[in-house]
């Protein structure tokens, strides 16, 4: 299982930046190698003279969805906690995608094409990438004004526990492989499309070269052959595990009443409000982590309780008394099963952490800086205070029950990378 | 202006696939795709902050990337990009020394006008989207994301409806 530096929090570290760098290198060299480095290249697109930037970036953006879909069908990748994904807001992209167009032809380049063009010594990209400089700082001036626009038109998808994640698959009601293979058919058909009007519009020498020549035909074959092959693995989200061996009892305690709570949403515990009882150590609130021991040892929340489902009737009448019994896992189904189940029997104080894990660490910990919206100072140093909480190693008297399991292992030495902080920064300034 | 030996450009496919390889490295090693205008936006804060510090760091924008806006992994990845632009350019001998690629149709004030404003609007659009081409049309896009293809829809969409009024730069 690869894990990237996203996934390990440290995208903001010297090793990441150093990666960063040496990507970023590779990016340049390509675009100039495609001949990016050239405003006149570039606004071809827009009068049908030159579609190359269609050809690179479809090329690019197919190959890429390719690849990394075979990672996640391997199961080489976790996309829900080591890929970062942006949020999708129609209104905001929209407006923002008609004002990039209009300066994008107007000026012949877009930021990472500038970038290489000042590299090779076009001064029209110099004064390009200084009004970019200027309008970020405008946007900036200007953010208290717009910011409804900013966030204007979230979409209601949720996915991996994120709010606003969505995909264009989901939107058209289809698997991810029909999509990705229809989306691969409507790439190869522009890359026809463009060598026929390249032909027509600019008879050069130079343009349309590849129109019905072996080459093309093989690139379109291999990208139509590789994307179909991703039908043959399963849609890995769908593979739940079964709740295994939760008791189901009927007691006196309503439907009625457990559902109106459901519907009223008494039955969960915003991440906040999770992160500040924790932090504050309150000895009536206990969070319990349903996930396989496994993944607890690699992850959870400090203080948690690593308990399975199975254990769970038994675990939770031991702490009948407390105030609050908080059930968490990556995402919300298999602890609001596990809650319903027990406010049947009786319990009547356990709660689900709303949008799991994956939400806790989304909303609590994520830093500040990867965000996409600005926060109130004061909400920034509650997230400082929570991160230098919650990615502290834990003393050996917290956390003590899941011996109970007979799971416990030692998590420094299983896995360095999450929790000991001061593990990794020994070792990365030995490299 | 054309140099004798500048060498031929890539095929644009097999760039395509380069570029697409360079993508899928991204997410495997930093677990995010490819970017620029955050990098050159960053640029504007530590500008912002080098004139008005105490105005920056309050901005609710520029304010939470702290008064260290530069040390984040998009600055170092824009770098990356200008040295890797220079190396093919000098490998293949396009190094040119300053100069304004235009049609001859317009002036180089009128050019270069042109392309200051477009850099304004590309600059505040990139960040009302939270990327550009690179990180939100096409590292977005390979990630299938719903925003991310409306908003590489509407560039095209915009680029197309305003070709028409700028298109004499590039009439010779």
């Amino acid at each position: 299982m690869i894990k990237t530096f996203y996934g390990l929090d440290m995208l903001n570290s010297g090793s990441a930046f150093f990666i960063s760098l040496f990507i970023g290198f590779f990016f340049g060299l390509t675009l100039e190698r495609a001949g990016f480095g050239s405003s006149r290249r570039l606004s071809g697109i827009f009068y049908f003279k030159d579609m190359t930037v269609l050809k690179v970036m479809f090329s690019a953006l197919i190959i890429a969805m390719i690849g990394l879909s075979f990672f996640i069908g391997l199961g080489l990748i976790d996309p829900s906690t080591d890929i970062y994904f942006m949020k999708t807001y129609y209104g905001a992209y929209i407006v923002a995608g008609l004002i990039f167009g209009v300066g994008f032809v107007m000026s012949g380049w877009c930021p990472g094409t500038a970038a290489v063009g000042m590299a090779s010594g076009k001064l029209d990209a110099v004064v390009f990438l200084i009004g970019t400089i200027i309008g970020s700082i405008f946007f900036n001036e200007l953010f208290s004004i717009i910011k409804p626009l900013y966030t204007w038109g979230q979409s209601s998808q949720q996915n991996f526990g994120q709010e606003g994640l969505a995909f264009v698959y989901n939107n058209l009601g289809m698997t991810k492989p029909v999509f990705a293979f229809l989306f691969t058919l409507i790439a190869v058909s522009c890359f026809w499309g463009a060598e026929y009007i390249e032909k027509i519009k600019s008879p050069a020498k130079q343009n349309g070269v590849y129109l019905n020549t072996p080459f093309l035909r093989a690139f379109s074959l291999i990208l139509i052959i590789s994307a179909g092959s991703l039908f043959l693995f399963q849609d890995t989200e769908s593979t739940k595990k079964q709740i295994t061996g939760t008791q189901e009892m009927i007691s006196n305690h309503s439907e009625k009443a457990l559902l109106s709570s459901v519907a009223l949403a008494a039955d969960h515990v915003e991440p906040e409000e999770l992160a500040d009882l924790l932090y504050n150590k309150d000895p009536q609130v206990i969070a319990i982590d349903v996930r396989p021991a496994k993944e607890f040892n690699f992850f959870h929340i400090r203080g948690a309780f690593n308990v399975e489902l199975p254990d769970l009737i038994q675990f939770v009448k031991k702490h009948k008394d407390k105030r609050m019994i908080v059930l968490y896992s990556n995402g919300m189904t298999h602890p609001a099963q596990a809650r319903d189940s027990l406010a049947r029997i009786g319990f009547k104080n356990v709660y689900l952490l709303t949008d799991g894990l994956n939400g806790f660490i989304e909303r609590c910990l994520k830093p500040v800086s990867l965000r996409k919206e600005p926060l109130p100072q004061a909400m920034t140093h509650r997230i400082n205070m929570w991160r230098d909480y919650f990615y502290k190693p834990e003393s050996a008297s917290t956390g003590l029950l899941t011996k109970e399991n007979g799971n416990f292992s030692d998590i420094s030495s299983l896995l360095p990378g999450f929790l000991d902080t001061n593990w990794l920064a020994l070792h990365l300034e030995k490299n | 202006m054309k140099s004798e030996n500048q060498k031929p450009y890539s095929n644009p496919y097999l760039a395509g696939a380069m570029l697409g390889i360079v993508l899928l490295a991204s997410f495997l090693f930093l677990g995010a795709g490819l970017g620029a205008s955050s990098g050159i936006a960053r640029i504007g804060a530590f500008i912002s902050g080098f004139i008005a510090p105490n105005h920056t760091i309050s901005s609710e924008y520029f304010g939470a990337w702290g008064d260290q806006p530069l040390r984040y992994y998009l600055v170092y990845m824009l770098i990356g990009v200008f040295l890797g632009g220079l190396s093919s350019a000098v490998i293949a001998q396009r190094l040119k020394k300053l100069v304004i690629e235009k049609g001859n149709a317009v002036s180089s004030k009128t050019r270069l006008i042109f392309t200051l404003i477009g850099g304004l609007l590309v600059g505040f659009a990139s960040r009302l989207a939270g990327g550009c081409t690179s990180g939100q049309a096409l590292t977005g896009g390979a990630l299938l994301l719903s925003g991310s293809l409306i908003f590489l829809i509407c560039v095209f969409a915009g680029g197309y409806a305003a070709a028409y009024f700028v298109r004499r730069q590039w009439d010779d």
